[in-house]
């Protein structure tokens, strides 16, 4: 019998440490690693450099106090403004960009690190990205190269130091099951991470999540975390957008 | 049946209600936020069109109700939708790999200048000395998709023209544009570059529209009124 893999908060996030190269998964803040990120705000883990699809939701919510609290030195990623927290940072220079890859190319350049290969050759953007100026921060001009008559970016394999993903439940060998529009790329991003750390709602027994529902098997995974019940992510969800108002609040006696 | 009054439209509203008569029956789309999303409440009754998310979702439907939102049932944007029956969950690469490669039939996209040769900027504009704020998933769509609307109001607040000879913001895709609807007029890009005028705001002419348009464009022989008329 292996041993489990489930781990305390802190004893999984310990692994991230001030300056370490840390990679989440999200998609615009939906199927964030919420209880990994309050451990960073809480024990300040700063001079993180951040590998994710966009910053996260806007208005104090998951990531944004990631940069509120001036956590992330580095971003790479395809937006920089999807919470107005991430925004402020990067135009007051304290959060830096070196360039912003479109959203399928990055999520490309995370299966090239997840599944061992140098990197992958991207048409989008071309004659546009490459444009001079348009990216002072970076050394060297973006690489082409031409296959079959056509232009591509030779864009690189992206890795981390650590990666954190969001699933719905998980066993204690570490196999993940996601719900709905919540996988994502979160297993490329475990497979792109030297240490894979799996925030879950549930942490279930082994055998009970069945082989094909398995979304990330537990050989990628290095550590399980209990992270909110489903209902309390409802809630937190359901709290966030109608602050937003993109929900109507709940009428006065109305029951959930 | 009596056509709304197009008066009491908001420039936002008429682009999006035109918007939606560029969509066909049957077709794969794909609305960015803002006016292109107001689109999808004016598709004709009874269309049938499958809806792609970019995080990963074929067939998305309406908005919930509030105690319905599922925190794991999101659109692009971190909004919660709905799936309708026949809908179907992909993973990112596939829904990234199925905008480039051809696999959606048309995109509507906010802009904020186009130009006359159908190159559509969207994602860039000069803050503090630095571009901001990303190209998110608009590039790929432009990439990739078969027809792609661009939709903006014809001025900005200044007046000057939104349709542009050519934009000099950094694009968000190379003459991917095919349609460009504003609050004042609908424009064809034409293959070979080019705008072609084919309709206007009820009252206006096509010398009212060269007034306002910064490109060069030809008058379509049919070039007439917009008509809401939902009949």
């Amino acid at each position: 019998m292996s041993r489990s893999k489930v781990l305390s908060l802190s004893e999984a996030m310990v692994r991230v440490k001030s300056g370490t190269r840390l990679m989440t998964g999200d998609f615009v803040g939906a199927a964030e690693p919420a209880k990994c990120l309050e451990w960073l705000v809480d024990n300040k883990i700063g001079n993180l450099t951040l590998i994710t699809c966009t910053p996260g939701m806007t208005g104090g919510f998951g990531k944004g106090h990631l940069y509120a609290n001036g956590l992330v030195s580095e971003l790479i990623s395809s937006h920089v403004a999807t919470t107005n927290e991430s925004s402020e940072a990067y135009l007051s220079g304290a959060l830096m960009v070196r360039q912003l890859y479109p959203m399928g190319t990055w999520a490309e350049k995370v299966r090239a690190g997840a599944v061992g290969i140098g990197g992958v050759l991207i048409p989008v953007g071309v004659g546009i990205l490459d444009q001079p100026g348009l990216f002072p921060d970076l050394e060297e001009p973006k690489q082409k190269v031409t296959v079959g008559g056509k232009e591509y970016f030779v864009e690189e394999a992206l890795r981390a130091e650590v990666s954190i993903i969001k699933g719905w439940r998980a066993d204690p060998l570490g196999n993940v099951e996601f719900r709905y529009t919540s996988g994502q790329n979160q297993r490329d991003i475990a497979m792109a991470g030297d240490y894979a750390i799996v925030e879950v709602n549930e942490i279930v027994p082994v055998g009970t999540i069945p082989p094909d529902r398995v979304g990330c098997p537990g050989v990628f995974i290095d550590a399980v975390v209990q992270g909110y019940s489903l209902e309390d992510q409802h809630r937190r969800y359901r709290d966030h957008w109608i602050k937003l108002g993109r929900l109507q609040p709940i009428a006065e006696g109305a029951t959930p | 049946m009596t056509s709304p009054s197009i008066a009491a439209m908001s420039p936002r509203e008429i682009i999006a209600r035109r918007c939606a008569q560029e969509v066909k029956d049957g077709e794969v789309v794909n609305l960015g936020f803002g006016i292109p999303t107001l689109t999808s409440n004016y598709l004709p009754k009874g269309m049938s069109v499958i809806f792609h998310a970019e995080n990963g979702c074929f067939g998305f439907g309406a908005k919930p109700g509030t105690l319905e939102a599922d925190s794991d049932i999101t659109n692009a944007g971190t909004e919660p939708i709905t799936l309708l029956p026949g809908a179907a969950i992909m993973d990112m690469i596939t829904s990234f790999g199925a905008m480039r490669n051809g696999f959606i039939d048309i995109t509507v996209l906010g802009a904020l200048e186009v130009d006359q040769e159908g190159n559509l900027a969207n994602w860039a504009t000069k803050r503090n000395g630095k571009w901001w704020p990303g190209p998110g998933g608009a590039m790929d769509l432009c990439y990739g998709t078969k027809k792609v609307i661009a939709a903006l109001q014809h001025t900005d607040k200044s007046g000057d023209s939104k349709v542009k000879r050519r934009t000099n913001l950094p694009l968000t895709g190379r003459r991917c544009t095919k349609v460009i609807v504003t609050d004042k007029a609908v424009f064809d890009v034409l293959p070979e570059g080019g705008l072609l005028l084919r309709e206007a705001l009820p009252g206006l002419s096509a010398d009212d529209i060269r007034a306002i348009t910064e490109a060069d464009f030809t008058v379509a022989d049919d070039f007439r009124p917009m008509n809401f008329d939902l009949a």
